[in-house]
């Protein structure tokens, strides 16, 4: 239904959209693709051809239709395992709501009585930072917050690790720093009988290379900041699946039921995190959106490079500009400011009304932003493939333009 | 401000669209918050103030701050127009009821109540008080005027008895009667609307229910030469308290009373009704000479109306005019005239012919 062939000439990359995204209004600039990046025409393609060719339930059914869901997720979970070069007999995937339900599901499920401490890093997203205190108080171990140098690179001694839950993410969703130290974290961790639950949801777009043989315990990210529809994803060891003290259980992950017990699917340890129907749909369009990923080359670059180059183009502007504080340490795909001459809401919408999105507030890391750092609100834009050199020309000139007015 | 501005918009925009439903819950929790004396919700008043500035931000950054200042100037002003509309709104209807005119001090501007002819007070106006900088005494009039009007509620609740408000040497349109209530008219001569309560009251018969007596009450017009608001009131109000001292013998209506019949109904050869031309056409020397003709027809002798000549402008009568001014004013307290009391109620302005039968 959409084609997927990609323009590939200079004079198109200067002003001109992706094919991918060409249902945009020209006008518009999004710049939030750090919350939800925009879906390619065939990701939308695939979700649609679910709904109107073969819209049925997965699960062990019989009929055609629903053999064929079967096979379609079964390839994302593949793909998923395939993308991070992991193995399916030490991995599965599981699919759920997002990463802070991803997140939620491992560590609400830990078992009581074998780890000592939780550890996390002070620039977490909520969805990390509130469950692990909730975890720390549930097993009644303590809880370390570690900090985070300039460069992303956790800050800890191996004793800390010791038998320790640690759960932080390999990008921050504030400025893009990234956690570049993840493998030896993880061998660390293992050395000392510890586990890490890695918070992906800003690496795997762009920067999913990083993560190739970190051996993370888990892996929890979002479909939806990677071109899909919304879709939360974990790819978990199986030995941690089999430790969890299942809670959250229901229909779809138990293959018998008695009276008063239950046996959980041991030959599918994906589902034991997929009680429940599942976003059959969602799960086949972000397979349709890992393919994509694998063969886009905007304008004949390599995916990140782009991306990178757009980060750098806007980093090196908006820093330039007076009474603009770039509070990264350098370019990344996502770059947060304020100003101390105008409100960043204020300055969202000024942006809006020029048609350019942008995220501001303190984008659920309060206790780093406002507590730690005491900052005003920020205002952060975060690229994505959808963007091109001319937005981020415009955005730069109009936000100089905008603090005229302060 | 900005909040309480922003709310009173939106709830009017909301009226035609509920697109602006949402804004307005927003806004009305900020105002809520402002009348329980805490902080309005600054992330509402910023977000909606920074959305009316974008499209200056984008054109004309320069004029952002004045753009500013501009929409907390006129929040102020739209804040302070609906207060005060609201107070108006709040007078007028006390007023409304209180008195049956929203505008106490021109009765006969307000067309929500009876059609009367007002009685015009000397109170400066707001335009006045700005030019002469008496803005102080411009409000203390305001106020005192609501005072006032709050001070005469009860009067509104009253079981009004005509016989109470009753001038000296009352006289009645038809022979008194014990067995019948009594009604009290007050009017001015020149007024309109008195004499369409005249011709109303003739056409219910209401003199057949009632023993009706009146007050003759010349309005006062500081704005005119002789100080009322009808020009001959005066004379013929005075000849009508002479001619109640010295009645006509064996008249079989009074003779005031056939005076204010000829004003109220009948009319000239040239068709002007005779109250107009009092008004309109006649001075006092005609009036007064138009008045000793209609007297002499009555049955009146050259020598009794030479005398109700002189009595019209003695101190007796002047005094007795002065009484009834202060029961009309001070009394009653009305500030429409015609003013009819009967039935247990003070009517004020033009009562309609149903309600009189």
């Amino acid at each position: 239904m959409f084609g997927s062939k990609q323009k590939n000439n200079s004079t198109a990359e200067a002003t001109s959209r992706l094919e991918d995204f060409d249902y945009l209004n020209p006008k518009s600039i999004y710049l939030d693709s750090a919350c939800q990046s925009l879906r390619p025409k065939s990701v939308c393609a695939a979700l649609q051809e679910y709904y109107t060719k073969y819209n049925a339930c997965g699960g062990r059914v019989k009929y055609d239709w629903g053999q064929k869901v079967d096979e379609a997720i079964d390839e994302a979970r593949g793909a998923v395992l395939r993308l991070l070069h992991l193995s399916s007999k030490d991995y599965v995937t599981s699919f759920t709501l997002n990463t802070t339900y991803g997140i939620n599901l491992l560590l609400q499920q830990l078992p009581q009585g074998f780890y000592k401490r939780v550890i996390t890093s002070d620039i977490e997203h909520n969805s990390v930072f509130l469950p692990t205190m909730t975890l720390a108080t549930r097993l009644g171990v303590e809880r370390i917050v570690l900090s985070r140098t300039p460069t992303g690179e956790l800050t800890y001694s191996s004793d800390q690790l010791e038998k320790a839950i640690v759960v932080v993410n390999s990008t921050s969703n504030i400025d893009g720093r990234k956690l570049s130290s993840i493998k030896e974290l993880v061998r660390d961790a293992h050395e000392r009988g510890g586990i890490v639950i890695i918070d992906a949801a800003q690496t795997m777009a762009h920067n999913h290379e990083m993560l190739i043989g970190c051996a993370a315990d888990a892996i929890c990210f979002s479909a939806h900041k990677m071109y899909a529809p919304s879709l939360g994803v974990i790819v978990c060891r199986k030995s941690l699946l089999r430790s969890l003290d299942y809670q959250i259980v229901g229909g779809g992950m138990v293959s018998n039921v008695t009276e008063n017990n239950f046996k959980l699917a041991s030959e599918d340890p994906a589902s034991q995190l997929e009680p429940g129907l599942q976003a059959f749909g969602e799960i086949i369009a972000f397979s349709q959106a890992l393919k994509w990923l694998d063969e886009i080359r905007p304008f004949g670059e390599d995916r990140s490079k782009y991306i990178n180059s757009l980060g750098n183009e806007l980093f090196e502007g908006l820093k330039s500009l007076p009474d603009v504080n770039v509070i990264n340490a350098g370019p990344t795909s996502v770059v947060s400011l304020y100003s101390s001459k105008m409100d960043a809401h204020r300055l969202a919408i000024f942006l809006s009304s020029g048609g350019i999105m942008a995220r501001s507030g303190y984008f659920c890391c309060h206790y780093y932003l406002r507590e730690k750092l005491n900052l005003p609100p920020l205002l952060r834009f975060s690229i994505g493939l959808n963007n091109t050199h001319q937005d981020i020309t415009t955005t730069i000139n109009t936000v100089e333009k905008l603090m005229r007015s302060a | 401000m900005f909040c309480i501005a922003a709310f009173i918009v939106l709830v009017i925009i909301s009226i035609f669209s509920a697109r602006y439903r949402r804004l307005a819950k927003k806004a009305w929790g900020c105002v809520a918050r402002r009348l329980t004396f805490r902080p309005c919700d600054t992330k509402f008043k910023d977000e909606l103030k920074s959305r009316l500035l974008a499209h200056v931000a984008l054109k004309k950054p320069q004029f952002v701050k004045a753009a500013s200042i501009g929409i907390e100037v006129g929040s102020f002003v739209i804040v302070a127009l609906t207060v005060w509309s609201l107070y108006v709104v709040f007078k007028s209807g006390l007023n409304l009821y209180v008195y049956g005119t929203c505008n106490p001090a021109n009765a006969a501007s307000c067309s929500l109540g009876a059609e009367a002819c007002s009685i015009e007070t000397a109170k400066p106006s707001f335009v006045t008080s700005i030019k002469e900088l008496k803005l102080h005494s411009w409000l203390a009039n305001e106020f005192s005027g609501l005072g006032e009007t709050i001070a005469a509620v009860p009067t509104r609740m009253q079981d009004w008895r005509a016989e109470d408000y009753l001038p000296a040497n009352a006289t009645y349109e038809q022979t008194y009667s014990n067995t019948k209530p009594t009604a009290l008219d007050i009017f001015d001569p020149g007024c309109q609307y008195c004499r369409q309560l005249y011709r109303n009251q003739l056409q219910a018969n209401f003199a057949s229910k009632y023993n009706v007596s009146y007050i003759a009450y010349p309005i006062a017009n500081p704005k005119t030469g002789d100080g009322y608001k009808f020009r001959n009131s005066m004379i013929i109000t005075r000849y009508l308290e002479a001619m109640k001292i010295k009645p006509l013998i064996k008249a079989k209506t009074p003779a005031d009373w056939q005076i204010l019949n000829r004003i109220f109904t009948k009319a000239d050869s040239d068709g002007t009704s005779y109250q107009q031309k009092i008004n309109i056409v006649l001075n006092g020397d005609e009036t007064q000479t138009l008045l000793q003709k209609w007297m002499h027809e009555m049955g009146y002798a050259d020598d009794d109306t030479s005398a109700i000549r002189t009595l019209a402008f003695s101190d007796r009568v002047s005094n007795v005019i002065e009484n009834n001014r202060k029961i009309v004013e001070h009394k009653v307290k009305t500030v429409k005239i015609p003013t009819l009391i009967f039935n247990g109620q003070r009517h004020g302005g033009v009562v309609d012919i149903q309600d009189l039968k």
